[in-house]
């Protein structure tokens, strides 16, 4: 997935229904729809629901021609992202349909063997980074991401502070950010999210 | 929130271990879907968590497990094998047994072949008391007792002990009654050995298996 910006041109690509943006534009939202979603519900079924929706709605107001400011697109989508996830918790007591208005075709986010390889890469890159970490450290981030105990208990345990953890993760993102940009770089424009199911 | 606070909170690295109140959340989200720059961070962090949940979810390779230390205490005891340390070990070893097999051994063994001219005193073993007897030796030097048994006394053997200059009994030993014209040897190595007074008492054994101390023999050594 290449950078690209979100400008008029852009905008206007979408609108015109060019298969090519539209496929970078939903696996660039996608992931951020995703990391804002996991946190807000549970099920992953109710996460694919609400990210569908909002791709749906976004499309449609595209083509309605409702986004003023095309260097917004992004702050459009997440509110457009907000609007259905509100619905959702709304319909879920109800058990009612999102919506029944005719629905485009949404690129599917399909792994790639470009996502594949880079996966593979990125895999070995975290590898390598937790080896280069102290013992200690490694079991930190067991325990926070895998086994998903209390942070503050964790830390407690750790005889850390909380942002001991921050820096953590900052560095080893640090060491492992230009490794994933370069992958994101050089994968063509609508391949799927790495590792994404 | 724009970008230069993101990046001064460190918002990537909260929103993705879930600090963020729900107010700065949604101010973070709200740039993150603008801001290329945080949207890369966030998805190369994410990426990062979720390969690390992957890779430490799987079991430990062999090679990475730290051994334990029962397993290490045994490595350290099986180091003294290893080849670096052995092969020389091992040839001073050799050196030492066969200094020993081919210079000390054969001339100890020479040595105590051979007839050896020392110093020595005659101890004559009488119901009538003892006596005192001055030897002279050389430091390390040994000497000899002959002793020499009374005729027909009614023991059926003796036992000899030597008491040192300090009067501790430094040796005993049985002796098999002879008849008296055939006298014993007692040979006192040297070593070293104390110049002073030493005793030499004889004990003779009843049939009846009684002990009754004979005669008592002083033995002054001088040392040259």
């Amino acid at each position: 997935m290449q950078l690209q910006s979100f400008d008029e041109s852009y905008v206007q690509r979408l609108q015109q229904g060019d298969f090519r943006t539209q496929e970078h534009f939903v696996a660039y939202f996608s992931e951020l729809i995703q990391l804002k979603l996991r946190s807000r519900l549970n099920s992953p079924q109710a996460i694919e629901d609400v990210r569908q929706e909002t791709f749906t709605r976004v499309f449609i107001a595209l083509r309605d021609g409702k986004l003023r400011q095309p260097d917004r697109l992004g702050a459009f989508v997440n509110s457009m992202c907000n609007n259905v996830l509100l619905e959702h918790y709304r319909s879920t007591s109800r058990d009612d349909s999102l919506d029944d208005e005719e629905q485009p075709e949404i690129p599917a986010a399909n792994v790639d063997v470009f996502g594949m390889i880079a996966a593979k890469q990125m895999k070995e890159k975290v590898s390598q980074i937790l080896e280069e970490m102290p013992e200690r450290d490694r079991r930190l981030l067991r325990e926070v991401f895998l086994e998903e105990r209390d942070k503050d208990a964790v830390c407690s345990d750790f005889r850390v502070d909380r942002e001991y953890l921050r820096v953590l993760l900052h560095r080893a993102k640090q060491s492992f950010k230009s490794l994933y940009l370069k992958n994101v770089a050089a994968r063509p424009p609508g391949a799927a999210a790495v590792g994404k199911r | 929130m724009d970008h230069d606070e993101a990046v001064r909170q460190k918002a990537t690295e909260r929103y993705l271990l879930d600090e963020l109140d729900p107010e700065l959340r949604d101010q973070f989200e709200e740039h993150l879907f603008d801001c290329q720059d945080c949207a890369l961070d966030v998805r190369a962090t994410a990426m990062f968590v979720e390969q690390t949940k992957v890779l430490l979810a799987e079991p430990p390779a062999p090679s990475a497990l730290k051994e334990p230390a029962k397993t290490a205490a045994r490595a350290r005891w099986l180091a003294w094998f290893r080849p670096a340390l052995a092969i020389p070990v091992l040839t001073l070893l050799l050196v030492v047994i066969g200094y020993q097999d081919f210079v000390i051994y054969p001339k100890l063994t020479a040595t105590a072949n051979q007839p050896q001219i020392g110093p020595w005193a005659s101890v004559n073993v009488s119901t009538r008391g003892g006596s005192e007897t001055v030897i002279k030796t050389h430091a390390g030097e040994g000497f000899g007792l002959i002793v020499n048994l009374p005729p027909e006394d009614g023991f059926t053997s003796y036992l000899l002990e030597l008491y040192n200059p300090a009067g501790k009994l430094e040796w005993s030993g049985p002796l098999t009654a002879v008849p008296s014209d055939e006298g014993r040897q007692i040979y006192v190595p040297g070593g070293n050995r104390a110049a002073g007074a030493y005793k030499l008492a004889v004990l003779g054994l009843t049939p009846a298996g009684e002990r009754k101390e004979i005669s008592r023999h002083l033995i002054d050594l001088q040392i040259q």
